[in-house]
């Protein structure tokens, strides 16, 4: 990492041109952990367009590999082959396509651990999806695809300690929200520069489901790289296009190639703001029933994603997305669908007493049983949960009125005035989080960090069981939120310079809600997150301007929390600096 | 300060109390250092005159502490030793989280199912009574004392409670007699005990000493504060943390530090209750036909020990009853069977466990019983501080571990540092080191 410490104010940067980064040598299927991926042309034109497509292998394997949901003996791998030309992401053509997949202890392939061969075809876009069993545990392994002669780019991946080691620490990288068209995945190539994590957490929002032009960069909306299809993703056929050109962007690939992910879904990878039966960006009169659309979004993200839906690799067989992965004894993170089991968000959150309404769920009654029983001390130390929408109270009732509708915009309020809270979060669902903090309390539960994503902005929060007495009183765990990859904040929609604007903002926020403890609206970048057994650290790092193809990466904040507290301390230097 | 001989005479009701030691059985008492006041069994006499081995182990327990006290600000030597030694972040009191049968477990090194001790209050069917778990014969296992005073080893008890000073009784080569006793409270305050700690390894050098701090427990206990200011409590943890630091300097400036594995932790934590938040189970259980007349409540603040004392062949549908009935009072987190697998405790801890909700409290048999805002006992008070420190070079330095670690693993950290062997069926704990 290059990045120094340095104030939030003036933040040190450091200018990395676009192709430095990306060495050749995975793509060749001999680069081990280098990265190998081809310039900007890739990800800016449609899938297998550009500089990756010049090699045989990358023709065939254009949407690069990835891994995820690492297991102590096992992880998931995952690939596409475009076999025809015909064979296009969302077509439904193309032939039956044989694959073979290799795991090796070394880059070079000599020692292969494991091997087999999958069939894939048109039914399911082509995708391939296996779950590598029989690997040791806290081992790095290096995976890659062959079709005919065709050979993949060489993916490496580690799995997770066997759940009584003790690993002395657990780095993950923590990314959410990235809108290609808002302007360049540089967040992600920052990550992929690191060398020093253990896998990647993305939170949500991993896709845009909007039409080109519809949400862009900045207050303009303007389209630093068109959405394909070009209309908003309906059909089946839309999310595996949609897919695949996200597959294709450069860094996405670069970090999908390096460190396995660890993923959950937001809103946008079916429509803005879903719930069970319906969603604010869903038109069933025009679009169809909202069911089979997200069945849709479901199943192109089960095609597309290294992941486990209930509990497999496999297609088909169940959509279930919350689920544990366990790190030793030093941590388990448990992932949550705060999207699938939900009641419709209430219309006027300042009226409607419905947002405690203890009939009203965020998390479905089965999902809040697995939570609880997750949230138990004698599974693992740190009681991670991957919660894609904010779960501390907030209350934005202190804002001057002009600053209600940018707010709004950046945290995903709904209509402007005078709006206490944001009710698609859990402040929407009051209840649920009070079941939740009054478990973890009567049992003593020590250790919860709730890692989220979904609102475009930086936050450290404390989490008081009593708001209206707090910093008297105890606080459950602590919640760390990651900023956008590119989506836009508060900053984008002021349109105001970096760090002008939005401090008023933040410190009104503060002043009123003295368990958030850090706040920044106004940068786009990625965090890393590091687990001890003393204490669980994030820090924040920034990018500069999305729409710049070149990346610049700055340190602004990191906080801890020492195990046993539920309270957050401001640390002066990032992990690994 | 220190008791004189002619105070510990046999027959005084506050140190008394302990049939133990009002029996009179083969104590000798001695004056130590600063007037102090010891006594020691005739029997360790020929560990006396045959000392082994240069090793120390002091065993600390900070009586009630929470674990994120030690980073409060407020204990500055407790946090110095937590983190320049081994921490356990993930360490556990183990149920039911009340003073007696954690200290039982970290002597023991086994669960209560086998100790015979598994709350601080049980029903005696023989008594016919509740009563406090204080008799040295209550333990019905060695403890890792015995098995180091015949290994040759000297061991001291300096417990600041009088309760705590009954069960262990005799066992210690050398103890300390709480005194000055805080009215109420049954504790001496911990300027004392730790003046008894410090007379008691200048005087007598014991390789195992097991020291009980009681004031942050005790002033816990009784803070009206204790949901918001913690006033009471606060000042506890300040002067607690100074009486560590003397102990703490002793052992330094004697040279002892460099050989010494020191063992600091809680027996349980703390938790505070509204004036409001009672839970009174008698006159539920009373209330029903089943149940009537046929069942006890023993009261350990946050958990309610329920006894069937009816026909033997009504105790099956009497325990589903007790449990269907317990839980749905307000404030009941659980009722759970006694002989649930996960809980090991003995027919001493009779048929029901009753746990009450964070913030809450039992109040038995009715709703004056248990006036006291901070209790334990509950879930909720299960984490405690538990680090290794001391300068031996088996201790680690400045190094956390996500084991899960308990009460009873002290005594298998002892035996193992000091080179004696387990018990008969071995320990429940184990070894840290």
């Amino acid at each position: 990492m290059t990045c120094d410490q340095t104030s939030p104010e003036q933040p040190r940067t450091s200018p990395l041109p676009r192709r430095s980064v990306l060495a050749g040598g995975l793509a060749t299927g001999a680069g081990g952990a280098a990265l190998a991926l081809a310039g900007p042309a890739a990800a800016a034109g449609p899938a297998g367009t550009g500089d990756a497509a010049a090699k045989p292998g990358n023709r065939v394997f254009r949407h690069g590999v990835a891994s995820g949901d690492p297991l102590p003996g096992a992880v998931v791998l995952w690939t596409r082959v475009t076999p025809t030309p015909a064979s296009r992401p969302g077509s439904g053509r193309g032939p039956k396509a044989e694959v073979t997949w290799e795991v090796a202890t070394d880059r070079r392939f000599r020692r292969v651990v494991r091997r087999g061969k999958v069939s894939t075809g048109p039914w399911r876009d082509h995708t391939v999806k296996v779950d590598a069993t029989g690997l040791d545990p806290e081992t790095w392994y290096y995976y890659r695809f062959r079709h005919g002669r065709a050979l993949s780019p060489v993916g490496r991946t580690r799995t997770a300690p066997a759940p009584n080691a003790l690993p002395e620490n657990l780095r993950f990288g923590v990314t959410s929200c990235a809108n290609l068209q808002a302007g360049w995945f540089t967040a992600y190539r920052g990550l992929a520069q690191r060398d020093d994590l253990h896998a990647v957490l993305h939170l949500g929002d991993y896709l845009y489901e909007y039409p080109s032009g519809g949400y862009g960069y900045g207050s303009a909306d303007q389209v630093i790289r068109p959405h394909e299809p070009e209309h908003e993703i309906v059909t089946l056929a839309d999310y595996r296009q949609r897919h695949a050109q996200y597959k294709s962007d450069p860094d996405l690939q670069a970090l999908h190639a390096k460190y396995p992910f660890i993923v959950v879904w937001d809103d946008h990878e079916s429509t803005n703001d879903a719930w069970r039966d319906g969603a604010e960006n869903h038109q069933p009169e025009a679009e169809g029933e909202w069911a089979a659309r997200r069945n849709v979004a479901h199943r192109a993200y089960d095609e597309w994603m290294p992941v486990r839906l209930s509990g497999t690799a496999k297609l088909g067989d169940g959509t279930a997305l919350f689920r544990r992965l366990r790190f030793g004894q030093l941590a388990e993170l448990s992932l949550l669908d705060l999207r699938t089991y939900r009641d419709q968000q209430v219309a006027v959150p300042l009226l409607d007493p419905a947002v405690s309404d203890p009939d009203r769920t965020i998390t479905g009654r089965r999902q809040m049983k697995w939570l609880k029983d997750s949230l138990d001390n004698r599974r693992a130390q740190w009681k991670l949960v991957g919660n894609p929408v904010m779960i501390a109270p907030v209350t934005f009732a202190a804002l001057p009125k002009d600053l209600i509708r940018p707010v709004n915009d950046t945290v995903g309020l709904l209509p402007a005035d005078g709006l206490p809270y944001n009710v698609d979060q859990w402040d929407g669902y009051t209840d649920d989080r009070r079941e939740l903090f009054e478990h973890i309390r009567d049992r003593g539960v020590q250790d919860a960090v709730f890692l989220t994503g979904d609102i475009h902005s930086g936050w450290a929060c404390e989490l008081p069981y009593d708001n209206a007495t707090y910093p008297i009183g105890d606080s459950a765990g602590v919640e760390l939120v990651c900023t956008s990859v590119t989506s836009n904040n508060l900053k984008d929609i002021l349109s105001a310079p970096p760090r002008t604007a939005s401090l008023a903002v933040e410190a009104i926020i503060q002043a009123n809600n003295r368990h958030v403890r850090y706040l920044n609206f106004d940068d786009h970048g990625f965090s890393v997150l590091d687990l001890t057994a003393q204490r669980a650290q994030m820090d924040w790092f920034v990018i500069g301007d999305r729409k710049s193809p070149d990346l610049t990466v700055s340190h602004t904040a990191s906080w801890a929390t020492a195990t046993g507290t539920g309270k957050l301390t401001r640390v002066q230097d990032p992990v690994g600096a | 300060m220190g008791r004189h001989h002619d105070a510990t005479v046999a027959g005084d009701p506050r140190v008394g109390g302990l049939d133990a030691v009002r029996t009179g059985r083969r104590t000798l008492l001695r004056a130590g250092a600063g007037g102090l006041v010891f006594s020691a069994a005739v029997a360790a006499a020929p560990a006396i005159a045959a000392p082994r081995g240069r090793r120390r182990v002091y065993v600390l327990v900070v009586d009630g502490c929470r674990p994120d006290e030690i980073d409060s600000g407020l204990t500055p030597t407790l946090k110095e030793l937590r983190d320049g030694g081994l921490h356990f972040p993930r360490a556990r009191s183990l149920p039911v989280m009340e003073t007696i049968p954690n200290h039982v477990m970290m002597m023991t090194g086994v669960r209560p199912d086998r100790s015979g001790v598994p709350a601080n209050s049980v029903y005696d069917a023989e008594l016919g009574e509740v009563r406090y778990l204080d008799q040295e014969s209550d333990v019905r296992v060695g403890t890792v004392i015995e098995r180091l005073n015949r290994a040759g080893y000297r061991t001291g008890t300096v417990l600041s409670k009088e309760y705590l000073y009954g069960v262990f009784g005799e066992r210690a080569t050398h103890r300390w007699e709480p005194a000055p006793i805080v009215p109420i409270s049954g504790h001496a305050p911990d300027v004392f005990t730790t003046e008894a700690a410090l007379a008691m390894v200048e005087e007598f050098d014991p390789h195992l000493v097991f020291v009980n701090l009681g004031d942050i427990d005790r002033l816990g206990h009784m803070d009206l504060t204790g949901q918001s200011l913690q006033l009471a409590r606060r000042a506890a943890l300040i002067s607690t943390d100074l009486q560590v630091q003397r102990f703490v300097t002793m052992l330094r400036d004697t040279g002892r530090w460099e050989r010494s594995l020191v063992v600091v932790l809680a027996d349980h934590s703390m938790d505070w209750s509204r004036p409001d938040r009672l839970i009174t189970l008698t006159p539920v259980l009373e209330a029903d036909p089943l149940l009537a007349g046929n069942t006890v409540i023993a009261d350990n603040g946050g958990a309610d020990l329920v006894y069937w004392t009816g026909p033997e062949a009504q105790r099956s549908a009497a325990v589903a009853r007790i449990r269907e009935l317990a839980s749905a009072v307000d404030g009941v987190l659980a009722a759970h069977p006694r002989t649930k697998p996960r809980l090991r405790l003995g027919p001493e801890a009779g048929d029901v466990v009753v746990y009450c909700k964070a913030g809450w409290r039992f109040s038995d048999p009715d709703v004056f019983a248990n006036p006291i805002p901070g209790n334990h006992g509950h879930p909720a008070t299960e984490r405690i501080p538990f680090f290794l420190a001391g300068g031996h070079p088996a201790v680690p330095k400045g190094v956390a571990s996500s084991r899960r670690v308990a009460t009873v693993d002290v005594a298998p950290t002892v035996a193992s540092f000091l080179g004696v062997g387990a018990p008969r069926g071995g320990y429940d704990g184990r070894a840290l080191l």
